[in-house]
């Protein structure tokens, strides 16, 4: 008996194909849009993260404890070398970059402003961060001990240009104040003013004999084989590399608004996903509906020759099973052709500096299948789950005014 | 068409009562005002009849007809269907009477028209859970008996109203129930179509004793039936026994 259903149902709903047709679409292009939203928002979240990883702070950071609280120059990293050691070691690291970091004032002949002074590993430093790619005019560090990268920015405010003199003054470790004299060999644009303003960056070398820490460092970037490793709340790195008094945390610690950020954005989409198969639900109830009502004569009919409640329930599932068959297939293609569409091209929406870092890449749909076949598979159980309410109406209908209303 | 030996071998062979109503009442309310339908009816109809029940429009005859198919509940009275009291059963219990001893041919469209005439035919023996073979038999030779064994695979759509109505014959009778009940079953057909079926139905109630009854204002009905009763304000009366055979 399931077996004619099954083909009953299929027949009714091929009988009145326009309606089928424009119902498919309708649950189709909302079933598309719940799959463009969420190749867009894997597509945002990717950004963001790499973005807020590749700018500057690297998958993971170690620190002295205490020093991203207080800044203090005076807690450098201990055993930097053993660190380093571990590091090489580790199969997560694919690369890492010691810094040292310190409050300074950069003073031009003519004015001086706040930096904080960035002494970065020249040969490191563009496995981790876009200080390369970012120097725009003039060179990249090469090691010489009177290289100073400084920001558009920065040079703007000051009237400096490339192999201009600027003084870095800055506190020692062990107190006292020490200057130095630096060329300006390039000038670089991250987009970000905390580095286009505020950030001058020099040779680690330099660095360490202006602050009185040759060899020491404030922090260590380290790149992994993916940023996503990061968001395993079980990742042993914290715990390995968090010694001697250290502390080791990766970029869902260090980022923390970028975290609130793509978990706002999952709530939203789930919101958005709420609304939209409502929307689809309540389609599909009165779409079937409408049909059961057209069918009165015939539902009291079946109900006349004996046809259970259960049958003609399971009748009206089906019948809305197959919808969903009709929209999840419509849905689908739909939704996999825009996709694979952005994902090429991708979609610009400008540039946005969010928490000093700059979002001016275009967001491409990030097309994975493991998430997205949710999409129609829960979209066919929902339309299924639609035909409920019409279908224990129709099998609820007496058949004596079934046929009476009908005639 | 030898009508009467035929009539003649079937009544004599049993004269067993198919369903009993008494003091079968029906009350509507229609906007809050109690309609009686049907005021209190006792009716006997025999296995092997082939009767027809007239009266004008809203005289009751859909209501009374309804009652004895198990379709609506009766306000009071009951009916009897071969010994078994059906007023007092359940919705399951009715909805499995009426698949296993009701047959319905109702007034029109009343074929499935998604289904092929076979499909239609076989419908009920599906839901009586009898096997794939024998229901191909059995559609078989329905469908010979009522001259439509060449439209086995065609939808209703593609017959006329005549050749609907045959295959809703042959539905009824196939699944062999002790009562087939036509409401109004040459309502939209033209007099020669009505004529014809009512002809083959005659025929087919001669050669398997299956109890016919009908409501109907249609005079070619009222000519081939044996018996024809009439209801009137809901109340059963003038039994016409001059054209029992």
């Amino acid at each position: 008996m399931f077996a004619r259903l099954i083909l009953i149902s299929w027949r009714n709903v091929m009988k009145n194909r326009r309606r089928t047709i424009i119902t498919g679409v309708a649950i189709g292009v909302g079933l598309a849009a719940m799959m463009f939203s969420d190749a867009l928002f894997a597509g945002m979240s990717t950004l963001m993260i790499e973005s807020t990883t590749d700018t500057w702070m690297g998958d993971a950071q170690i620190h002295r404890e205490g020093f991203r609280e207080t800044a203090r120059i005076s807690l450098t990293i201990q055993q930097p070398l053993k660190i380093d050691s571990m590091l090489a070691a580790d199969t997560l690291a694919v690369a890492s970059t010691g810094r040292l970091i310190s409050p300074a004032s950069l003073q031009s002949a003519m004015e001086m402003k706040p930096v904080t002074l960035m002494g970065v590993n020249n040969r490191t430093e563009s496995q981790i961060s876009m200080l390369e790619t970012a120097t725009s005019t003039g060179s990249y560090l090469s090691g010489d001990s009177m290289e100073i990268i400084i920001g558009y920015k920065l040079a703007e405010d000051m009237d400096l240009v490339m192999g201009d003199i600027a003084v870095i003054t800055a506190a020692m470790a062990d107190s006292g104040f020490s200057s130095r004299m630096f060329r300006i060999s390039g000038i670089c644009k991250f987009g970000s003013d905390q580095y286009d303003r505020y950030t001058a960056f020099v040779n680690i070398q330099s660095a360490g004999s202006l602050l009185g820490l040759t060899g020491e460092l404030h922090e260590i970037a380290i790149r992994f084989q993916n940023p996503m490793i990061a968001m395993d709340p079980d990742l042993p790195f914290q715990t390995v590399f968090s010694v001697h008094g250290n502390k080791a945390e990766v970029w869902p610690v260090l980022a923390p608004q970028i975290t609130s950020m793509i978990k706002m954005t999952s709530v939203s989409l789930g919101i958005q996903a709420a609304i939209l198969f409502g929307l689809v639900l309540f389609g599909i109830v009165n779409s079937l509906f409408m049909s059961v009502y057209e069918r009165m004569y015939e539902f009291g009919v079946m109900k006349a020759v004996g046809t259970s409640k259960r049958a003609i329930t399971s009748m009206v599932l089906l019948e809305a099973f197959w919808l969903g068959v009709a929209g999840s297939l419509i849905g689908a293609l739909i939704g996999f052709g825009v996709n694979h569409y952005f994902a090429g091209v991708g979609i610009s929406f400008g540039e946005v500096d969010f928490s000093g870092v700059m979002f001016d890449k275009p967001i491409y749909t990030t097309v994975d299948w493991s998430r997205l076949w949710i999409y129609p598979v829960a979209t066919l159980i929902f339309t299924t789950l639609a035909g409920i309410y019409p279908g224990i109406h129709a099998g609820n209908l007496n058949p004596s005014e079934a046929i009476r209303k009908s005639l | 068409m030898n009508t009467n030996s035929a009539n003649t071998d079937c009544a004599n062979v049993n004269t067993n009562n198919v369903i009993v109503t008494r003091g079968l009442k029906k009350t509507y309310h229609d906007n809050g005002i109690p309609v009686e339908a049907v005021r209190g009816i006792d009716f006997t109809l025999t296995k092997g009849e082939f009767t027809a029940i007239i009266g004008p429009s809203g005289s009751g005859k859909t209501t009374f007809l309804n009652l004895m198919a198990g379709l609506d509940s009766p306000t009071d009275g009951e009916v009897e269907l071969s010994g078994k009291l059906i007023s007092s059963m359940s919705g399951k219990e009715l909805s499995n009477y009426r698949r296993d001893h009701i047959g319905f041919i109702f007034q029109a469209y009343n074929l499935f028209p998604v289904l092929t005439v076979e499909e239609n035919i076989e419908y009920i023996m599906l839901l009586q859970g009898i096997h794939k073979k024998e229901r191909h038999e059995r559609v078989m030779k329905i469908l010979q008996q009522v001259e439509m064994e060449d439209y086995a695979h065609r939808l209703p759509s593609k017959l006329s109203g005549g050749q609907q109505q045959r295959v809703a014959v042959a539905r009824a009778m196939v699944s062999r129930p002790k009562l087939i009940i036509a409401d109004e079953p040459t309502a939209n057909l033209d007099s020669r179509t009505s004529g014809d079926l009512l002809d083959m139905m005659k025929k087919l109630n001669e050669e398997t004793c299956m109890t016919f009854l009908f409501s109907t204002h249609d005079e070619i009905v009222m000519k081939r039936a044996r018996k024809v009763v009439t209801i009137r304000d809901g109340l059963l009366y003038n039994t016409d026994k001059s054209r029992e055979e």
